[in-house]
């Protein structure tokens, strides 16, 4: 059932292919003409400077924003028709973490996809959201109100969430925005563990040090797509340059970070 | 006689149908105000006086069937308006609103002051759907208004996972495939019908309030959807079936405003005393948080044989360390008893177990740690703090 809509088989990996993609906010261009293929299993960085369009082209993907102009496709297939294999995780700050919800109702907002309308979740899915919950350390946490929780352990919140959606295509916006350390090693081991079980996961990032050591590729975007492909021979001086320009001081920063090989002490 | 008045067929069934929508003001004004369209919901309120005097003027005829189908077109397309001016124009949301209800309540306002005005036969209650009158509404109409009201409140039920959804998180619903668009039309359209419904105990002016103070004052009590909604119900409820009663009682007295004041009288009580968000509730907390940080400082200073320089609090405390055993006076001030050293001993030990979770597990210290200062292994999940311990050890 799963890739009936889709061309590819199942056995094949997870597929996202942009076809010359543009989008524009008023008549101006946020993205013009990206062609990408980004090929699971993977954990794929999408990395630019702040307005690039880097969370538009996830927004585009997820039918969010409309294209001026392009396709893109999942598997082969549009969104349409392949949305129950596509899990998102939207930025943190776009809620109202004040909302009276506990932190299982949000995860089990996750599996609404599959109860349908108007039916609620049963035992079944409160069983497997509390699953997604322990797989990201938040076990103990499942009855407290969101707003009760740290930055990090919301964004870990979203995280399971979108793991109860039982995605194939994962499409995270920023998950590492105002997270601190454990946190983010915590979130990249369940990304790890996710294209271990041969997912998709395409991580809209703004921090180019850890990128080098978590992503195995990259596309470097500023409104237009710089380069893609693995990660060491993308993030190259040249590139990052090519980025990065009219930002020196970022610049600088970056090519000592990358070339010490990324991982930050 | 006031007995005989409160206990015709007519205001009870009046009573039963105005404690119906109220009711269902109170759930759906949760949905409404959990996706923040009470502004919108007030514009629309406001909009249904021009379809009232509309449709008096097309049938001729007091009839509240016609009256409230004329104010549901108006209030619609106010809506629609508020949408309009929002999308194309660049007014920003607050002044868009306040642009469309001035209009539309002005536009209401000169028609029906207009017909009384005018003297036209049967005109004489029109101005009543300005500030609600129960009074006039017959069992008829009644059944009417409690139907709408049922059905309301059904629909709020049906659809509360997916309208909690998209309040909370509409892009992770529109992304996930719900019709978020569709979703809100339903909701609005609802709210309509409420404001609507809601005209003959609260008007057009103060219908708003019906299905806004409610949820407002449900959510000092609850932190989750379903209990919000149930318990905003059950005010919505009373504050209507109040306003019936006390305006039944009181010649002439508008049924509106006593539904609002009730609103309002429920709502002043939840902020005050609600047991989490309460103002008492939180000075209470603050209470405790100013006495355990200035017992753990009393401590310290006495197990280091510290002089307590402390206020008039610090003094009461101290006072009660002695009442409580833990400290007693000694030839220069005061000193710890032995169960007092090792109270100070404990807090020490607590202290810099924090202090090491802070290291290796910040977010679980921020999410656990209170003034009081709690052993850590009594808040933390067990298994999560035998990791965290497992973690600190590993840390250099």
């Amino acid at each position: 059932m799963t890739d009936s809509a889709g061309s590819g088989d199942a056995a094949a990996g997870p597929v996202v292919e942009f076809h010359d993609v543009t989008v524009a906010y008023s008549g101006r261009p946020v993205l013009w003409n990206v062609d990408l293929v980004i090929t699971g299993p993977a954990v794929f960085g999408i990395v630019g400077p702040n307005g690039a369009g880097k969370s538009t082209l996830l927004k585009a993907a997820l039918g969010l924003v409309p294209l001026a102009g392009g396709s893109i496709r999942f598997d082969g297939a549009p969104l349409a028709a392949v949305r129950h294999l596509v899990g998102y995780v939207p930025q943190r700050e776009t809620v109202d973490w004040g909302f009276p919800v506990s932190v299982m109702d949000v995860v089990l907002m996750g599996t609404y996809g599959r109860v349908g309308w108007f039916r609620r979740p049963g035992h079944r899915e409160r069983e497997w959201s509390a699953e997604c919950l322990r797989r990201v350390g938040l076990a103990d946490l499942a009855g407290r109100q969101i707003g009760r929780l740290s930055g990090g352990q919301q964004q870990r919140v979203f995280l399971a969430r979108a793991l109860a959606q039982r995605a194939r295509i994962y499409l995270l916006d920023e998950p590492m925005a105002g997270v601190d350390a454990g946190s983010q090693e915590m979130i990249f081991g369940v990304l790890d563990g996710l294209r271990a079980e041969g997912r998709l996961i395409i991580v809209v990032h703004h921090d180019l040090r850890s990128a080098a050591s978590w992503f195995d590729g990259v596309a470097l975007i500023d409104m237009r797509l710089v380069a893609a492909g693995p990660t060491a021979s993308v993030l190259t001086p040249k590139n990052l340059r090519r980025t990065y320009a009219g930002q020196p001081t970022v610049l600088e920063e970056l090519s000592r970070a990358v070339a010490t090989g990324g991982r930050t002490p | 006689m006031i007995l005989a008045t409160l206990l015709t067929y007519n205001t009870i069934v009046v009573a039963a149908a105005v404690g119906a929508v109220g009711l269902a003001a109170g759930m759906v004004g949760a949905l409404a105000v959990l996706r923040r369209r009470a502004l919108a919901g007030d514009a629309a309120a406001h909009g249904t006086l021009a379809g009232v005097a509309l449709a008096f003027l097309a049938t001729g005829r007091r009839e509240l069937p016609w009256l409230l189908l004329g104010g549901l077109a108006t209030a619609l397309v106010t809506l629609a308006a508020l949408v309009f001016i929002r999308r194309w124009t660049r007014t920003r949301d607050d002044a868009a609103t306040a642009l469309v209800l001035g209009v539309s309540f002005g536009v209401g306002v000169a028609l029906v002051t207009g017909i009384t005005a005018r003297g036209l036969p049967d005109s004489a209650g029109l101005e009543q759907f300005l500030l609600g009158h129960t009074a006039a509404v017959t069992a008829t109409d009644a059944a009417l208004l409690a139907a709408c009201a049922v059905g309301a409140a059904a629909l709020v039920v049906l659809g509360l996972k997916e309208a909690t959804l998209v309040a909370f998180d509409d892009a992770f619903a529109a992304a996930a495939g719900w019709p978020v668009a569709v979703i809100d039309l339903a909701l609005v359209g609802l709210v309509a019908v409420m404001v609507v419904v809601g005209l003959p105990a609260a008007g057009a002016v103060l219908v708003t309030a019906l299905l806004v103070i409610p949820p407002v004052a449900a959510r000092q009590w609850t932190e989750r959807v379903p209990s919000l909604v149930t318990l905003s119900a059950v005010i919505g409820a009373g504050a209507a079936l109040a306003g019936v009663v006390v305006s039944g009682l009181v010649p002439r007295l508008a049924t509106g405003p006593v539904v609002v004041l009730a609103c309002a009288a429920v709502c002043a009580v939840s902020v005050l005393a609600a047991p989490e968000r309460g103002w008492l509730a939180r000075r209470r907390r603050a209470r405790w948080a100013d006495a355990a940080w200035r017992e753990s400082r009393i401590l310290a200073a006495l197990a280091a044989e510290r002089p307590v320089a402390g206020d008039a609090a610090d003094n009461a405390l101290l006072r009660r360390l002695i009442a409580t055993g833990l400290a007693e006076p000694a030839t220069a001030g005061f000193r710890l008893t032995v169960a007092g050293r090792e109270r100070a001993v404990e807090q020490a030990r607590r202290r810099a177990a924090w202090e090491a979770i802070l290291v290796v597990a910040p977010d679980d210290a921020r999410a656990f740690l209170t003034m009081e200062v709690p052993d850590p292994a009594t808040v933390i999940d067990p298994a999560r703090h035998a990791e965290i311990t497992r973690l600190s050890r590993t840390t250099p």
